[in-house]
């Protein structure tokens, strides 16, 4: 086990640093710098001024150079200096971390909580009416993109009740209950359109296991239903579910930025649009870098979880 | 005491008379309450923080205006801005001097800086030595856009700690009016101009609390201000909310006390009244305009009567109901009256090209470009550049549609932000829909930045000595009637030659709730951000 984990890190490694090669030069081959977007907010442009602040912020070394001095800075944990804020990136970004993280994890629980039994249930009453509804319901949360449902939402309840959560990032320490409210919404909004993708797998998962001959067998027997299916068919059936909720997750961290920037939370995925339409280099490079980190990291918990799950599945073997 | 109930008798009738007369009670001035917060609408984060001398845009100087003083400003309380209405903020007092080549100001005592450093005539003659960008200025900013608005200035003098002395190479009246302007704060000597990026030391009625990268910034009274019994509000937050709906929707809701300065729409406005028909919305000019730039140096808008024939192609009221469902006005290079002193009358303006009937524009048109080879058999092929900002392309969309139809097949190119500029400023286009915001509604501040040769901010490139000695003598006209004469005849001059034709001035409809009381917006996005007589009814 432990040599499979390491292994798995070392290619996280590989991954990474091809990450970084890309978003370096994808982020310079976009057109324009921070230097364009600071002149932008000035309304002209004043080629000496420009060449002063290019060499002020490193913008004038060689391509190569600039990302050996990255590469460099990261290995000793410098994040660099934020090219807007001119303050170091990681103080920038820090803040943002756990409010992307909490309403990923909250969205995630709603999907599985709704997702899941919902699935079941369907699974189990194949072809009855409450087969149909709940997977009209689930086809609904898959055709309404979760930012449009987000604004929605925002409208509905200031249109009838006058009313919409706190558009100020409410910390948990300030008023637990209000940051609850405020999370509350957007993890609905975006966690109704994942559960609708693990609902559609765990039905089909499951379909296919309980067609199996230890599934009859299990029948056969006398067990009651809720033995069959949750101990022994959704044992089975939940692998490939567990798939895709790693892959969901990793999906939320950076997919956030519209029902982030909707119902005005300051989180990760918001900030990274801002930083990329400001080009403010350090900021997207270190950012994209967390969101691979975080990627790896969760496909990696996993396969770990497939080892629980699945008696049969060793590593480092 | 007889003599006293007859007085009071006297005055019940009199008050009885006049509800009577006016069917009215009479208005009693309202007392300012002092205490509380303000929650007020910010679209965007902050671009450099404080530092409005290195920025040109509202989302600086209206968050960062009540950290600052100025030297002079337009009085908060009065909607339409001219020289009549300028105060003096750190100045107690100034003097014209030397036939107004000398402009001396005598400056309040015992101002401090929010760290507690006094304030003096060496902080005054440090900013605008910088903004100048005088040789051997101490200070020295990163981008400089107002640089060209001192260029008459030849010295900044301060013979003793409340005395300051602009020296101007000739005579300059509107000096004064840009000193007024949002965009004209003075900064601390003692600090570095970087630091304004990050913070703000200034010497106005709130001091910054904390600035939460992306959310807000939090400002606290001042309690060292220096006039009295100001602010009358504890605190202002200008909350950040990026995304246009929730921002209206926070509005609506009330989580926001009052709104940004141009972000209320004709549109948004109708939805509010609806939803609140209590609020208070406000209807002013925004100070922007609406314009085509043409690049005047390459073909085919070298040629004059190309360029003429697309102004007089465009119909502007047509325009104003598409893109603005009625929330602009026709105006030229200044904004017409009510809003601006300087504009033209209408009857004028119906004289301009483009501003007649349509149909017989387009004649017009048709004919100018006939007479350039152009022809329903040859169009002309031409891009139309614009920002990828829904304004932009709106009004651009429009213009296109208008040329289409007198010969002129212009296909539409968005450019991103980052783009805009660099573009514009080295004439890599050949026809652009663009947006002009004024600093100051001041004749001086717009045709030097908008259209003297050479200006970076001239993205047309239009350069004509003759209409520069026009600038020149307005400039330095020191009789207002013969000074407004000058001006309107050199906007019917810039229209005539197309140098950058305008399409219309947009209006705002600044909305608050009606609890907020003390907040008057100008005719000028950029003028209204002190905050230090707003004060709240509840």
């Amino acid at each position: 086990m432990k040599t499979y984990i390491a292994q798995r890190l070392g290619i996280g490694a590989v991954t990474l640093f091809g990450m970084s090669v890309v978003i370096f030069l994808l982020l310079r081959l976009a057109p324009g710098n921070i230097v364009d977007i600071l002149f932008s907010t000035g309304g002209y442009v004043n080629p000496s001024e420009r060449a002063a602040i290019e060499q002020e912020l490193g913008l004038d070394k060689p391509i190569w150079a600039q990302y050996v001095d990255w590469l460099g800075q990261l290995a000793v944990g410098n994040l660099g200096k934020s090219y807007r804020y001119d303050l170091p990136a990681w103080e920038i970004i820090k803040p943002l971390i756990p409010v992307t993280l909490e309403l990923a994890t909250l969205s995630l629980v709603i999907s599985v909580v709704l997702g899941v039994p919902t699935g079941v249930l369907s699974a189990i009453r194949q072809d009855t009416r409450l087969d149909y509804v709940l997977r009209v319901f689930s086809l609904a949360g898959l055709s309404m993109p979760s930012f449009w449902l987000g604004m929605v939402i925002i409208l509905g309840l200031v249109a009838w009740f006058g009313w919409i959560p706190p558009v100020t990032y409410v910390r948990p320490g300030e008023n637990l209950g209000l940051h609850a409210i405020q999370f509350l919404l957007p993890s609905l909004a975006v966690g109704y359109r994942s559960s609708a993708l693990i609902m559609r797998m765990t039905r089909s998962s499951l379909l296919e296991v309980m067609r199996e001959d230890y599934v009859r067998t299990a029948w056969a027997k006398g067990q009651t239903g809720g033995v069959v299916i949750w101990r022994h068919a959704l044992k089975n059936a939940i692998l490939p579910v567990v798939t895709v909720i790693g892959i969901e997750f990793a999906f939320l961290i950076g997919g956030l930025v519209v029902t982030e920037t909707v119902f005005n939370l300051p989180g990760l995925a918001r900030f990274l649009v801002q930083a990329i339409l400001w080009r403010d280099y350090p900021i997207v490079q270190n950012l994209v870098m967390l969101i691979a980190i975080v990627v790896i990291l969760s496909n990696l918990f996993v396969d770990m979880l497939y080892g629980v799950l699945d008696p049969r599945v060793r590593y480092g073997n | 005491m007889r003599r006293f109930r007859f007085a009071a008798r006297a005055l019940e009738i009199a008050l009885a008379a006049s509800v009577i007369v006016t069917g009215t009670t009479p208005a009693v001035a309202e007392t300012p309450k002092a205490g509380g917060t303000l929650n007020i609408m910010l679209r965007e984060d902050l671009s450099q923080g404080f530092a409005i001398h290195e920025t040109a845009t509202i989302s600086t100087v209206w968050p960062a205006g009540p950290c600052f003083s100025n030297l002079v400003l337009f009085d908060p309380a009065k909607k339409v801005e001219s020289a009549d209405t300028i105060i003096g903020e750190l100045a107690e007092k100034w003097s014209w001097q030397d036939n107004y080549k000398n402009l001396v100001f005598f400056l309040k005592k015992g101002v401090k800086w929010h760290d507690g450093q006094p304030f003096t005539s060496k902080d005054v003659k440090f900013t605008f030595d910088m903004v100048r960008g005088a040789p051997d200025a101490p200070g020295k900013l990163r981008l400089n856009p107002r640089k060209d608005w001192y260029a008459n200035v030849e010295a900044v003098e301060a013979p003793d700690p409340h005395t300051v002395v602009f020296r101007m190479k000739r005579a300059q009246p509107s000096l004064l009016m840009m000193l007024a302007s949002g965009y004209s704060p003075v900064y601390a000597a003692h600090v570095p101009p970087a630091s304004y990026r990050t913070g703000c030391i200034g010497t106005g009625p709130f001091k910054v609390k904390e600035w939460r990268k992306g959310e807000f910034v939090d400002y606290v009274k001042n309690p060292d201000y220096f006039v009295r019994g100001r602010p009358y509000l504890d605190g202002l937050r200008y909350v950040v909310i990026v995304e246009r709906g929730t921002r209206t929707a926070a509005m609506q809701a009330g989580q926001l006390d009052a709104a940004m300065p141009g972000e209320t729409s004709k549109g948004t406005m109708e939805q509010l009244k609806k939803a609140v028909p209590q609020m208070v919305f406000n209807t002013v000019a925004a100070s922007v305009s609406d314009n085509i730039i043409m690049n005047v140096k390459k073909p085919p808008f070298d040629n004059p009567k190309v360029r003429l024939a697309v102004s007089y192609a465009i119909d502007r009221r047509g325009l104003i109901q598409a893109a603005h469902q009625g929330g602009a006005v026709l105006g030229a290079a200044m904004l017409p009256r009510p809003y601006g002193v300087w504009g033209m009358a209408e009857k004028d303006l119906l004289a301009l090209p483009g501003y007649g009937k349509p149909a017989d524009m387009k004649v017009r048109a048709r004919k100018l470009l006939a007479e350039a080879g152009i022809t329903a058999d040859k169009p002309l092929k031409v891009e139309m550049a614009t920002r990828a900002i829904a304004v932009y392309v709106d009004m651009a969309s429009f213009v296109i549609n208008e040329l289409k139809q007198v010969g002129i097949e212009a296909t539409l190119k968005q450019v991103e932000t980052a783009q805009w500029h660099p573009m514009a400023t080295r004439g890599e286009y050949q026809i652009g829909a663009n947006l002009t915001g004024l600093g100051t509604e001041d004749p001086d501040a717009n045709f030097y930045e908008n259209y003297a040769c050479g200006s970076p901010r001239n993205y047309s490139l239009y350069c004509s000595e003759e209409v520069m000695k026009l600038f020149d003598r307005q400039s330095q006209e020191l009789d207002p009637k013969k000074r407004q004469e000058m001006v309107i005849a050199i906007q019917k001059k810039l229209e005539d030659d197309a140098a950058r034709p305008i399409l219309d001035q947009r209006l705002d409809y600044f909305a608050h709730w009606p609890h907020v009381k003390g907040l008057t917006p100008h005719n000028n996005i950029y003028n209204f951000a002190r905050m230090q007589d707003v004060w709240r009814d509840k």
